[in-house]
C-alpha cells in the first residue's frame, strides 16, 4: 500500500494519528475588543479517518485548523495527537492553506524542498523525495516552474506535495480547492481520494462545498457561527468510489444544506451532536 | 516579429524625444534667441567634449566624481539598510530614533553643505559624507517598509515546516524583502548622484560639478552644457544598470 522507501524511515512511522479535540475555545481580539470565535468544540478523529468540516464563512474553521496545526496555542481546552498535547507546530502535522502560500521566489521544486529543511537527509535523498512527492500530485515536469507560471490547480497541487512530503500523521486542508473552477475541483477531488488510498494519514478538510465533503469524507462536521461550535456530525455511509448522482447522496446533501441554512438560535450555544456520533 | 517591431517602436519613440530637443537647441542657436555665449550651439559642446577627452581633464574629473559616488553610496546605503532593518525589528530603536530620523529627512542634503565644509573641508571626505547622507534615507526607508510589511502568511509556512532561523532568513526574510529594498537602493543611487553634483557645483576641488563651475566662471558655457549632458547620461546609465541587476537578483514574480 504505502510507497516503498526502505532507505528512509518515515518520521511518522509507528504512530497512528488519532486527534482528540477537547472543549476547545478561542477568543480573538480585534482592536482590543474580544471576539469569541470558538466555543466548546470537541471532536475525536480516528487514525486514518477523513473528516470534513462545513460551515458558514467566519464561523472559525480556519481558526480551528490553525490551533490544530500548532500555529496558535493561546486557547482554552486541549488538543491531543496520539495522546500528546499539541503545543506548537510539528512535522507530523501538515497543512494546505486556503491560499497556496508557495513562495513566489522559489521554483516548485524548491518550494516543496523547503518542507525538508529540518530532515537530516542528504541532498540526493531530498531530491528524490521531492521528485516522488511531485509525481504523487501529477506535477512531474514542472519542477523548475515558478508559482506565477502555474495554474491555480497546479499551485494547489504543489502545496499538497509540500504538505505530504514529510508523511504527516495528520493532514489539514483548509478549503484547498475553494478558489478553483468546478472542473479542476472535481479532478482534484478524485486525485485527493486516490492519494488518500496510498497515504494512510488522518485527514481533516474544511470546505464550503457540501458535495465535496460528502464525496471525500467519512464524517461531515457541521459548524455554526457566533461563536463557532459544532452543530452536528453526520457519518457518510457510502463506499468509495462514491456516486455523486445517487439518490442517497443527494438526500444527505440536502439534509446537510438544510442544517447549514438554519439560523442559529440567538443566545443559544447548545450543541446537538447525534448520540451515535459521539465517539469516546 | 511583432515583438521586434514593438521594441523598435519604443526605441524610436524614446530617441525621438532627444532628437526633438537637439533640434530645438540647434534652431535656437541658429535663430539667435540667446547669444552663443549663453546657449552654446551643439557643435561647440561636442568640440568641448572632444577637447576634454583629449586633454584627460574629463576623465580625471569623472574618476574623481564616480569614485566618491561609489564610496559614499556603499557606506550610506549599507548603513541605511542596516538602520531600516533595525528600526523595523525593534520597537525600542524605532521609538528612540524615528523622530530624529524623520526630522532630518525633511532637510535637503544641500542645506548641510556649509556646515559639512567647515567640518570636513572641500575634498573627498566632505563629498563622501554628502553622498552617504543622500543614499542613507531612501535605503533606510525602503528596508524599514520592506521588513515591516513582510506578510505573516510567509512566516506561517516557515513555522509549519519548522525552518531554522538561518533558513528563515535565507529562504523567507531576505527574498521577500529583496525587491522593495532593491527599488529603494536604486532610488538611493540616483539621489546620491544628484546630491554629489550639487555639492561639487557649490564647493569642491575637483569632479564633474567643479568642472562646470569653473566653466561658468570662465564663461565657457559650452563646458557647462557638456556637463549637463554628461550628468544626465551618467544618471540614466546608473539607473538602467541597476535595473539590470535587479532583474538578475529577483527571481519569480512578486506575490
Ligand atoms: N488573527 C485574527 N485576529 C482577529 N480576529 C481574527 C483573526 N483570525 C480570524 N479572526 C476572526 O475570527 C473569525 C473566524 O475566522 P476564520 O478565518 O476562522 O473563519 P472561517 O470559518 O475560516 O471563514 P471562511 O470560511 O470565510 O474561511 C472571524 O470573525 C475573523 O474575523
Ligand atoms: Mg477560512
Amino acid at each position: 500500500m504505502s510507497r516503498t522507501r526502505p532507505e528512509f524511515e518515515p518520521i511518522t512511522a509507528g504512530r497512528s494519528g488519532a486527534l482528540a479535540i477537547r472543549a476547545v475555545g478561542k477568543t480573538h481580539h480585534i482592536d482590543g475588543q474580544p471576539l469569541e470565535v470558538l466555543r466548546d468544540v470537541s471532536l475525536d478523529i480516528g487514525p486514518g479517518e477523513f473528516v470534513s468540516i462545513v460551515g458558514a464563512s467566519g464561523c472559525g474553521k480556519s481558526t480551528l485548523l490553525r490551533l490544530i496545526v500548532g500555529l496558535d496555542n493561546d486557547y482554552q481546552g486541549e488538543i491531543r495527537l496520539d495522546d500528546r498535547r499539541i503545543l506548537s507546530t510539528s512535522l507530523d502535522r501538515g497543512i494546505v492553506f486556503q491560499d497556496h502560500r508557495l513562495f513566489p521566489w522559489m521554483t516548485v521544486e524548491e518550494n516543496v524542498a523547503v518542507a525538508l529543511d529540518r530532515r537530516p537527509l542528504g541532498r540526493e535523498a531530498k531530491k528524490k523525495l521531492v521528485a516522488e512527492s511531485l509525481a504523487l500530485v501529477n506535477l512531474s515536469g514542472f519542477e523548475g516552474a515558478y508559482p506565477h507560471q502555474l495554474s491555480g490547480g497546479m499551485a494547489q497541487r504543489a502545496a499538497i506535495a509540500r504538505a505530504l512530503i514529510n508523511e504527516p500523521k495528520v493532514l489539514l486542508l483548509d478549503e484547498p480547492f475553494g478558489a478553483l473552477d468546478a472542473l479542476t475541483r472535481l479532478k482534484l477531488q478524485t486525485e485527493l481520494q486516490a492519494l488518500r488510498r496510498r497515504n494512510q494519514g488522518t485527514m481533516l478538510m474544511v470546505t464550503h462545498d457540501v458535495e465535496e465533503a460528502l464525496y471525500l469524507a467519512d464524517r461531515v462536521v457541521i459548524m455554526q457561527g457566533g461563536p463557532g461550535r459544532i452543530a452536528r456530525i453526520v457519518p457518510v455511509p457510502f463506499p468509495h468510489p462514491r456516486d455523486r448522482g445517487s439518490a442517497a447522496f443527494a438526500r444527505l446533501k440536502d439534509e446537510i444544506l438544510a442544517e447549514l441554512m438554519r439560523e442559529p438560535e440567538l443566545g443559544s450555544a447548545q450543541v446537538t451532536i447525534l448520540s451515535q456520533d459521539r465517539r469516546r | 516579429m511583432l515583438k521586434v517591431l514593438r521594441s523598435l517602436r519604443s526605441i524610436a519613440l524614446s530617441w525621438s524625444g532627444i532628437a526633438t530637443l537637439l533640434l530645438a537647441w540647434w534652431l535656437n542657436t541658429r535663430l539667435g534667441l540667446f547669444p552663443p555665449q549663453v546657449l552654446a550651439p551643439p557643435e561647440r559642446v561636442a568640440a568641448a567634449f572632444v577637447a576634454g577627452v583629449r586633454s584627460g581633464d574629463l576623465a580625471r574629473n569623472l574618476v574623481a566624481s564616480l569614485s566618491v559616488l561609489a564610496a559614499g553610496y556603499v557606506i550610506g546605503a549599507t548603513l541605511g539598510v542596516a538602520f531600516g532593518v533595525a528600526m523595523a525589528r525593534s520597537r525600542t530603536i524605532e521609538s528612540y530614533t524615528s523622530g530624529l530620523f524623520h526630522a532630518i529627512r525633511q532637510v535637503p542634503t544641500i542645506a548641510f553643505i556649509p556646515m559639512l565644509v567647515l567640518m570636513f573641508g572641500i575634498e573627498a571626505t566632505f563629498k563622501i559624507v554628502v553622498v552617504g547622507k543622500a543614499s542613507f534615507y531612501p535605503a533606510a526607508l525602503a528596508a524599514y517598509t520592506a521588513v515591516q510589511g513582510l506578510p505573516r502568511r510567509y512566516f506561517d509556512v516557515a513555522d509549519v515546516y519548522r525552518l531554522s532561523p538561518l533558513a528563515r532568513l535565507r529562504h523567507v526574510i531576505l527574498p521577500a524583502s529583496l525587491p522593495p529594498v532593491l527599488t529603494g537602493l536604486r532610488l538611493s543611487l540616483s539621489r546620491a548622484w544628484v546630491a554629489l553634483v550639487a555639492a561639487e557645483l557649490l564647493v569642491a576641488d575637483r569632479g564633474i560639478g567643479q568642472m562646470m563651475e569653473l566653466g561658468r566662471q570662465t564663461f565657457r558655457l559650452d563646458v557647462v552644457l557638456m556637463g549637463v549632458v554628461l550628468i544626465g547620461a551618467i544618471g540614466f546609465l546608473l539607473d538602467r544598470g541597476f535595473k539590470r541587476v535587479e532583474r538578475l537578483l529577483v527571481r519569480g514574480a512578486p506575490a
